[in-house]
């Protein structure tokens, strides 16, 4: 799970999400992808909270003529 | 004899030459601030106008290459050129930058250019590009010790943090600054590894120091850029030829970083949010299965209660039925039942002298048989 970025994360936490829209979910399906969305939603949450800007200033000098 | 040694002596050539080398080394770049007048464009080459004040006119001389903006007779404009005397003797300013000066000025080359580059297509909105939606490498364009560039770094670590900036550092004002933009949007574009999205931005400031960004070579490096563009210079009443040349209009450093970004906090919300939403779809559909299964326990038993009902009845009409055939029904109306000596129901007429019994409703009795008679029906 950690080795995805945060964007597969979420969208793979959407297509959890739209799973439920499905007529022929069970019960037993549903608490699975639920399990498995709260989860997702947890280490997302972590994650977020970790994030570190990194800036690099470039050392190419642009003021050439 | 001696003012002769004290007065050098030139050929044409020679005199155009050293005149040349003294104002080169005297003064190798002047800048001149005055009103256009006599512009105009040869072959699409040259450009050639004169720029004057109250009491004196000089003439300029540049090439179109060197023009990053639009002139017209009355502007009012600042030159960056090298004073020359040509060999034909005419002396004129060779220009390396012409600038607009004054708000009048500034603004009538904005409108020029504008429409310039508006018939070309440039700000055509089916040119604009979506920007990535979380970008993981953001190329900002800015000067690392402008108050914007600051205002941008803190938003984005604020709001999202999980980005690397890869930032060229620039001028973003004065004479240079457009050069050194598009170089730098250049290096972007030609970058191994790509950004995801390049940002310029430079904070509020005059209409002349934003000038820069009204610059016809970096307006078309923006449009021409192959990674998709966010500008914001300026505060939000400032609009710039670059703004709207970018896929994105930001109205300033801070709203760029907002557009690029999403804030963490709303993910959070939103992802907590779906979870409690799954956590309402799950209950539903349990609901759903127990309401199903209720139904089923109903129906079960209005099916029963329905079959109790019809055999009751059944049973009643039967039982009343029966009722009405019990013989000895017929007793309690007064008729009597006769059985032979057998005790069997009397059906055919007794021989003379047979005993029988005549049971009543109350009483049986016992007879004797002294004459028969048939009945004629």
């Amino acid at each position: 799970m950690s080795s995805k970025n945060i964007r597969e994360k979420l969208d793979e936490l959407s297509q959890i999400v739209a799973s439920f829209e499905r007529d022929d979910l069970s019960v037993e399906e549903a608490l699975e992808q639920f399990d498995k969305g709260a989860k997702l939603s947890e280490d997302i949450e972590k994650t977020l909270g970790e994030l570190k800007t990194k800036i690099t200033v470039l050392r190419e000098r642009f003021d050439r003529e | 004899m001696e003012n002769q040694k004290l007065t050098p002596s030139f050929t044409v050539s020679e005199a155009i030459a050293v005149i040349n080398q003294t104002l080169d080394y005297a003064y190798p770049s002047i800048t001149v601030e005055g009103e256009v007048s006599s512009y105009k464009v040869n072959q699409n080459k040259w450009v050639f106008f004169d720029i004057k004040d109250d009491s004196g006119t000089l003439n300029c001389f540049m090439s179109v290459y060197s023009l990053r903006t639009q002139l017209e007779d009355g502007m009012r404009v600042r030159v960056v050129a090298q004073p020359k005397i040509a060999k034909w003797g005419k002396f004129s300013l060779t220009v390396r930058t012409v600038q607009p000066t004054g708000e009048g000025s500034l603004k009538r080359a904005f409108e020029l250019l504008r429409a310039k580059l508006e018939a070309e297509g440039l700000f055509a909105p089916e040119r604009k590009r979506l920007l990535p939606q979380l970008p993981a490498r953001i190329g900002v364009i800015s000067s690392t010790t402008a108050a914007g560039y600051e205002d941008f770094k803190k938003i984005i670590s604020d709001r999202w943090g999980g980005v690397e900036l890869v930032v060229a550092h620039v001028q973003v004002q004065g004479e240079s600054a457009p050069s050194q933009i598009v170089r730098a949007l250049e290096h972007f574009n030609q970058m191994s590894e790509p950004v995801d999205v390049v940002a310029i931005i430079r904070g509020g400031g005059s209409a002349d120091d934003l000038a820069a960004f009204n610059d016809e070579p970096l307006v078309r490096s923006i449009a021409s850029s192959r990674i998709p563009t966010i500008v914001g210079v300026g505060h939000e009443i400032d609009v710039s030829l670059a703004d709207m040349a970018a896929d994105v209009r930001a109205a300033t450093p801070s709203n760029a970083a907002q557009i690029l970004v999403p804030d963490k906090r709303e993910i959070i919300a939103q992802v907590r949010s779906e979870v409690k939403n799954m956590l309402g779809s799950v209950r539903m559909l349990h609901s759903r299965y127990v309401d199903a299964l209720e139904d089923s326990r109903a129906k079960m038993l209005t099916g029963v209660t329905r079959a109790y009902e019809q055999a009751k009845d059944r049973y009643d009409m039967l039982s009343a039925v029966l009722g009405q055939l019990n013989p000895r029904t017929a007793l309690a109306r007064g008729y009597a039942l006769v059985f032979d000596e057998t005790q069997k129901l009397l059906r055919q007429p007794p021989p003379i002298g047979a005993k029988l019994s005549i049971e009543t409703e109350n009483a049986v009795i016992k007879v004797g048989v002294e004459d028969v008679k048939q009945k004629h029906s």
